[in-house]
């Protein structure tokens, strides 16, 4: 018997046809099931998304204190925003941190993966202590990290004074954004080293056998085999922490503040915004910031699709 | 990849590691018991021997409206995670199996953590004011579900990718309806990712700060606020603060207890195919 189709290309029953469908079985038909199962989550982007990204174009374009009125000043906050040394300062900070953090968190997370990917006794306990500085409250982290490294009593320096070195003003303006950087690596390498962890464990042996066989040498082994296996997750990891580390907060709230030269995008914006109440500036400065990471997070992600369709071919 | 193992550098490159990760939440403990005078002091013994006290955590549970904000973490977490599941569930399903949106309403979902946090903050607190939201438990609640939506659906996607669609083919052959799919054959198998999800969504809740600064005062304080809180403008009152955290990360460490064994594999959720 030959089933004769809708125009979804889902099956039509004879005893189905000329019955008038109820809402549940509209809902719940092939054609619409799909959006029906969306509809929490587009609500919800929707009211989150839309209307905050609407809002703040349209407030860019106004001076906007809290008691006056807002005034519409079109463009005058972008070509401020431009101009305002500041503002570059910060996305300039953004930038260093991004860098330095991603750098750092693929060396060690490649490093500790490569040394862990291994049987060995009590695997289970070390992973999981490894695993800690993720699931700490970042803002936590952050407070203790400002008091272990006082200048006058933190603990590293006092190790320092009794291994017999000098005292280091961890937060100094010319090197703050360093320790900031650390603070941040500290808390999410376990990140990197896991997802690349899990990579490795799932590599196919045989390619790495017959590497050995032929007699490659062990770094040309990573950098022709692994590396290249691994790009896929290794991309993953670099979208990700980008994304996450362009709204880099906590660890300054817990520390430095702003302060010491380490002013970074979104501290700038919340500064503008939430302290000083200037919402139109702080607006504009959300919008631009908020074009450069879509600008950045496509060109990431367009390089993420093109190496997971690589390794799909292969 | 093998190579000759170096027992005595494995150890000692491992010893190395977990010294790193595990002095600083040491230190927190340690310094929770500690006397001011021990805590300020440059002697270094003070690091290891002192004397213990536990006047910090009185401290904090009698002064400090710290219950309450414990409370108050606990039930926007869990609420807000049993909110996010709800939502992201059927949604990744959905972009899963179908594709909705042909990979465009998948980048949009995950492109809302790509918006600096400060930046969503701005309208949502005037939105918030005009509709008496701020400082209820209801607004923040909304909020972290927003908040940990896009993560979810991401790695609850990756999940659904790995069903194979050929069992609910089969099931479909079978003669099931939608709904009976979904409960009886994808629901088994998307529990421990779905499981996974709903961990991860909780610590973030349970982690989360800036929303938490920008949108509650009193009445729907949470924990990190709370923490924070101790930092006055005239002392920093370490002691407590130290209690606090201390306390405050038990729940995080029970979390990680439970995860360790599942997060090798949550994390790349089939990305690379052994």
């Amino acid at each position: 018997m030959s089933a004769s189709r809708d125009k979804a290309g889902a099956e039509v029953l004879p005893s189905d046809l000329g019955r008038k469908q109820s809402v549940w079985e509209v809902l719940t038909s092939e054609k619409y099931f799909k959006w029906t199962l969306l509809s929490p989550l587009l609500l919800l982007l929707i009211l989150f998304l839309i209307y905050p990204f609407l809002y703040c174009i349209y407030y860019s374009f106004f001076t906007y204190g809290v008691r006056a009125a807002p005034v519409f000043i079109g463009l005058d906050n972008y070509r401020a925003a431009l101009h305002d040394a500041r503002f570059w300062a910060a996305a300039g900070k953004t930038g260093q941190v991004l860098v330095i953090s991603l750098i750092v968190e693929l060396g060690l997370g490649m490093g500790i993966a490569m040394l862990f990917n291994r049987e060995f006794r009590g695997q289970n306990v070390v992973r999981g202590l490894c695993l800690l500085p993720l699931l700490i409250m970042p803002l936590a982290m952050s407070m203790i990290w400002n008091f272990i490294l006082q200048y006058d009593f933190g603990a590293v320096n006092q190790v320092l004074l009794a291994l017999g070195g000098d005292k280091i003003q961890w937060f100094h303006p010319d090197y703050a954004i360093y320790t900031i950087c650390f603070i941040n690596i500290w808390q999410w390498f376990p990140f990197a080293t896991f997802v690349l962890l899990a990579g490795l464990s799932g590599l196919p042996k045989d390619s790495f056998e017959a590497a050995k066989v032929d007699g490659a040498s062990g770094w040309f082994t990573f950098r022709k085999l692994t590396l290249p296996m691994l790009s896929p997750l290794i991309m993953i990891i670099v979208l990700l922490r980008t994304m996450w580390l362009i709204r880099i907060f906590d660890p300054l709230y817990g520390t430095t503040r702003g302060g010491a030269n380490t002013e970074v995008l979104d501290w700038m914006v919340y500064r503008n915004a939430f302290v000083f109440f200037d919402v139109g500036y702080g607006s504009t400065l959300a919008i631009v910031s908020l074009f450069g990471t879509i600008v950045l997070c496509a060109i990431l992600f367009r390089q993420l699709m093109r190496a997971l369709g690589v390794t799909e071919q292969a | 990849m093998r190579r000759p193992v170096n027992s005595f550098l494995f150890w000692l490159a491992t010893v190395f590691v977990l010294f790193i990760v595990i002095a600083p939440i040491s230190w927190i403990f340690v310094t929770a018991f500690k006397i001011p005078s021990d805590i300020y002091t440059l002697d270094l013994t003070k690091l290891l021997v002192f004397s213990p006290t536990s006047d910090n955590f009185w401290y904090l549970f009698s002064e400090t409206p710290y219950w309450h904000e414990f409370g108050n973490t606990v039930i926007i977490s869990v609420v807000s995670t049993v909110l996010v599941m709800l939502v992201s569930l059927p949604a990744a399903y959905s972009f899963a199996r179908w594709n909705t949106g042909s990979g465009h309403l998948l980048f949009i979902t995950i492109s809302t953590r790509m918006f600096p946090a400060v930046v969503a903050a701005i309208p949502m607190f005037f939105l918030f004011k005009q509709l008496h939201l701020c400082d209820t438990h209801f607004g923040i609640i909304m909020l972290y579900t927003y908040f940990n939506m896009s993560f979810a659906t991401f790695l609850l996607y990756g999940f659904f990718r790995e069903i194979p669609v050929e069992l609910e083919q089969a099931a479909q052959i079978d003669g099931y309806g939608r709904m009976e799919i979904l409960r009886k054959v994808i629901f088994p198998l998307i529990a421990p990712g779905a499981s996974i999800t709903a961990v991860f969504c909780l610590v973030f809740a349970w982690n989360e700060f800036l929303y938490a600064l920008l949108f509650t005062r009193l009445a729907a304080r949470t924990l990190s606020l709370g923490i924070s809180s101790l930092w006055g403008a005239i002392e920093i009152q370490w002691g407590p603060m130290a209690a606090g955290i201390a306390v405050g990360i038990l729940p995080t460490l029970i979390a990680a207890w439970f995860m360790q064994r599942y997060i090798v594999r949550g994390l790349t959720f089939g990305a690379v195919k052994g």
